[in-house]
């Protein structure tokens, strides 16, 4: 349907487009002098016919205005619209629907209304005629036409069609709707009046008076003819089926200046009723204009003209008249779709996108997992290599440390066995003796359990602990070092300290380190004299703030300043055969727990190392935990 | 009584030092399976500060202990001419050390683990050899009593005597009758309660 209606209304617009370019000649050809005034006039007949009509009228208005004359411009509907529309003409003298559609839709304003030769005495001369044969007397009211043929001159002609049709619907009659057969003649309008007279159609609409004219010329036999439900107007002469309506008005376009529109009034309201121009034009001169409420009203009610039909032909009409909003409406539509497609298919494609994105995510999730969990085997590994490298370099003092319980076990046991060889075996002695047997026994095992506990692969497990069980724990795996390098380790632990939030055998393996590190630093000296003051002094206590503080003093070679830049520096080592890494892995157990190692000098020689830890509990959310 | 017999029953014991309790305590436990007295100490300083210096003993010491090593020990006791027998225990013996130790007069120096017989052997070896040193000591200690009756002319007699040379011949080297040198004789017989000049010769050798 859209197809259709583009198309006739393309054709409708080349003609229109046509009409214009004519016009713009004479308009750039008087631009020089003021230009002559320009009537468009509705030549609903063709040219000739409208030139015959009202060439005189515009001439008279030439006449009257000598400077710049006026020229009339004859347009059909459709040119009549677009000439309005561009502004080419000045006036527009046209039938009363036409005016009415111009006044909606262009904001035209009549000047003057014809005084028509036939009108009544409201000066209303327009009205519409419907004529059956008069033998039809099975037609007598308009309602009567329900399923009839009916034909009329041009479904645009105002005083016959149009008026008809309002009377018809009034009647309960849709010429569009309810009839056998709606026909359009066209003219000449005794076409209709032909075929009414024929029987080729069961009714005709014309417009009124034109019966009583073509009668009046002899071109039918009026008798032979009937209207349906003829009304008596006062003061008007010809039969008419409908209501009357004001006749044509000349109009001014909204651009015209209204000094010129007041002149032009003035002139035509001077014409005499016997004017030559009135008399060709069918009309006794000019009156002040009528009210065209009524014929809005009409439209109204046959929604059509300005109040658009919705019936089918109108509705094709309308369609012809806006096919360039119906083609916005059809590309916006086809826009829409096309939008919503390549919506439809980018959500797609963005889904899709999404989904690989997530799985790319996932996979790096799993990565970093992995990752992380490689780090953290890293770091379990690097605590064990050092706890074993330390455990290595203190394999004498373990073996010393077990041959202890060891060789006396083998002196009770054999003890116990000589006695009893020589049959000089106090038992009770002998209990005690075996007795102190098992003690040693468990000394041993608990030496080994040290050491397995201290060397055993493990991750990080933090828990309430006391420091100072660590710190003895710490001295007793390198008491016996000590003691064979005759270097006292004298612990100065507080007794009375919170308890702290940190893994048992890492801080262990912390002082350990510590200890170990004094002891290396501490150089061998024979005499029992001077070996306190070698001593190596393991306090633990708490700093200004409340943390747990654990130093170890020694008084070796303290530290140079290029070694204590580097001393926490993996790899970083000043030991024959020492891994460097001693240092650098207490510093990361340490910063683990929220805490901090450090170096300083002993007043008096020898260095201090030392490290805080923060109190478990309350105080240790005041920390930040930098627990991996 | 004869002048070279041994005292009957000397006063002897064993000193275990060692700064480990359980160490100490086994050493005593072992070293009692010989029957002898076993007394011990967790240190040098504790030992020097009880022990009786006139007994024959053995004392058995670890050399690493925190205070007075096992070997500022032995040197002190020998600076002290003690009587005592030295056995050093110790977990790493090192040449140098043990060369000090043996010069100091040690009976042995013994490394960890040992073998218990030879601990016990050491030991008794030992207790014997300080009991025969106290035994000689004691012996000259008499004798040095006996010579330090004599006056300083039955001194000179005597020593006479022991060089085998005849009263007459002693006389005159003096300078003294015969009657006054035979008096001499009699009188330092008497004193150093000797019947021969057989017992003489060997009293006044073993005085030295």
């Amino acid at each position: 349907m859209a197809a259709i209606t583009g198309g006739s209304g393309v054709a409708r617009l080349a003609r229109a487009v046509g009409l214009a370019a004519g016009l713009a000649v004479p308009t750039l050809a008087g631009a020089a002098a003021e230009p002559p005034i320009r009537v468009g006039v509705l030549a609903y007949r063709g040219g000739d016919h409208a030139n015959a009509a009202w060439e005189p009228t515009v001439r008279y208005l030439a006449e009257r205005f000598p400077r710049r004359g006026a020229e009339m411009v004859p347009l059909d509907l459709a040119g009549m619209d677009a000439a309005v529309q561009a502004g080419a003409i000045d006036f527009v003298l046209t039938n009363t629907g036409n005016y009415v559609e111009l006044e909606a839709r262009h904001g035209v304003t009549r000047i003057a209304t014809l005084q028509s030769s036939h009108a009544a005495g409201s000066g209303a001369a327009i009205g519409s005629a419907v004529v059956v044969r008069a033998d039809r007397t099975d037609i007598r009211t308009l309602a009567d036409l329900k399923g009839r043929t009916v034909m009329a001159i041009d479904p645009d002609a105002f005083g016959g069609f149009q008026v008809a049709r309002g009377a018809m619907q009034r009647a309960g009659v849709d010429p569009y709707g309810d009839l056998r057969e709606l026909r359009f003649s066209g003219f000449p309008v005794d076409r209709v009046l032909f075929a009414v007279r024929d029987g080729a159609v069961d009714a005709g609409i014309l417009r009124a008076c034109v019966l009583e004219d073509l009668a009046a010329e002899g071109r039918v036999e009026a008798e032979r003819l009937r209207v349906l439900e003829p009304r008596a107007v006062p003061g008007f002469a010809c039969a008419v089926s409908t209501d009357l309506y004001p006749d044509w008005p000349l109009a001014r376009l909204a651009s015209t200046p209204e000094a010129l529109a007041k002149e032009v009034a003035v002139a035509l309201f001077g014409m005499p009723a016997d004017h030559p121009a009135a008399r060709a034009g069918g009309y006794q001169g000019w009156t002040v204009p009528l009210d065209y409420q009524p014929v809005h009203a009409l439209f109204r009610e046959l929604r059509i003209g300005p109040y658009a039909d919705l019936g089918e032909v109108s509705l094709l009409d309308l369609a012809r008249r806006h096919w360039e909003w119906l083609a916005a409406a059809a590309l916006a539509l086809l826009w829409w779709a096309i939008h919503s497609l390549r919506v439809e298919h980018l959500v797609k494609v963005r889904t899709a996108e999404l989904q690989a994105a997530n799985r790319v995510l996932l996979h790096e999730m799993a990565e970093r997992r992995r990752a992380e969990e490689t780090a953290r085997e890293r770091q379990r590994e690097m605590d064990h290599v050092a706890r074993l490298s330390i455990l290595g370099e203190m394999a004498s003092n373990l073996a010393h440390e077990l041959n202890q319980p060891l060789g006396a076990i083998a002196n009770y046991a054999r003890g116990c066995t000589r006695r009893l060889e020589a049959g000089a075996a106090d038992p009770a002695q002998l209990a005690e003796a075996t007795r102190a047997i098992a003690a040693q026994a468990d000394r041993a095992g608990e030496i080994i359990a040290r050491i397995r506990d201290f060397v055993r692969k493990r991750a990080s497990r933090p828990e309430p602990m006391d420091v100072n069980e660590s710190i003895r724990a710490a001295i007793a795996l390198c008491d016996g070092r000590a003691r064979q390098r005759n270097i006292p380790v004298v612990p100065a632990l507080d007794g009375d300290l919170p308890p702290v939030l940190a893994d048992r055998v890492q801080i262990e393996q912390v002082v350990l380190n510590l200890v170990k590190n004094a002891l290396d630093a501490t150089p061998d000296g024979g005499a029992a004299a001077d070996a306190a003051a070698r001593a190596i002094t393991v306090r633990s206590g708490r700093d200004g703030d409340g943390r747990v503080e654990v130093t170890v003093a020694d008084r070796g070679h303290g530290l140079a300043p290029e070694v204590r830049a580097r001393l926490f520096e993996p790899f970083f080592t000043t030991k024959p055969g020492g891994m460097g890494l001693g240092l650098s892995i207490c510093r990361t157990i340490v910063e683990a727990h929220g805490g901090r190692l450090r170096a300083t000098d002993n007043p008096g020689g020898g260095a201090v190392m030392g490290f805080v830890l923060p109190a478990a509990g309350p105080a240790a959310n005041e920390e930040p935990h930098h627990a991996r | 009584m004869p002048a070279d017999t041994v005292p009957a029953d000397p006063v002897r014991a064993v000193y275990v030092v060692d700064d480990d309790p359980a160490m100490r305590h086994s050493l005593a436990w072992l070293i009692g399976a010989l029957g002898v007295p076993v007394e011990t100490f967790a240190s040098g300083e504790e030992f020097l500060g009880a022990v009786r210096p006139d007994r024959p003993g053995c004392l058995v010491t670890d050399v690493r202990m925190p205070g007075m090593s096992g070997l500022e020990l032995q040197d002190t006791l020998a600076r002290a001419g003690s009587l005592l027998s030295v056995v050093v225990i110790t977990g790493h013996a090192d040449v140098p050390m043990a060369a000090r130790a043996f010069r100091a007069g040690a009976v042995d120096v013994i490394e960890k683990p040992f073998n218990d017989q030879m601990l016990l052997d050491r030991v008794h070896e030992g207790l014997e050899k300080s009991v025969r040193t106290w035994a000689e000591r004691a012996r000259r200690d008499r004798v040095l009593a006996l010579l330090a009756r004599l006056t300083p002319r039955e001194r000179q007699v005597a020593e006479l005597v022991v060089a085998g040379k005849p009263n007459k011949v002693i006389a005159a080297e003096i300078n003294l009758s015969l009657k006054t040198v035979e008096v001499h004789r009699h009188n330092l017989m008497e004193k150093l309660e000797v019947a021969s000049v057989a017992d003489l010769t060997r009293l006044l050798l073993e005085a030295g």
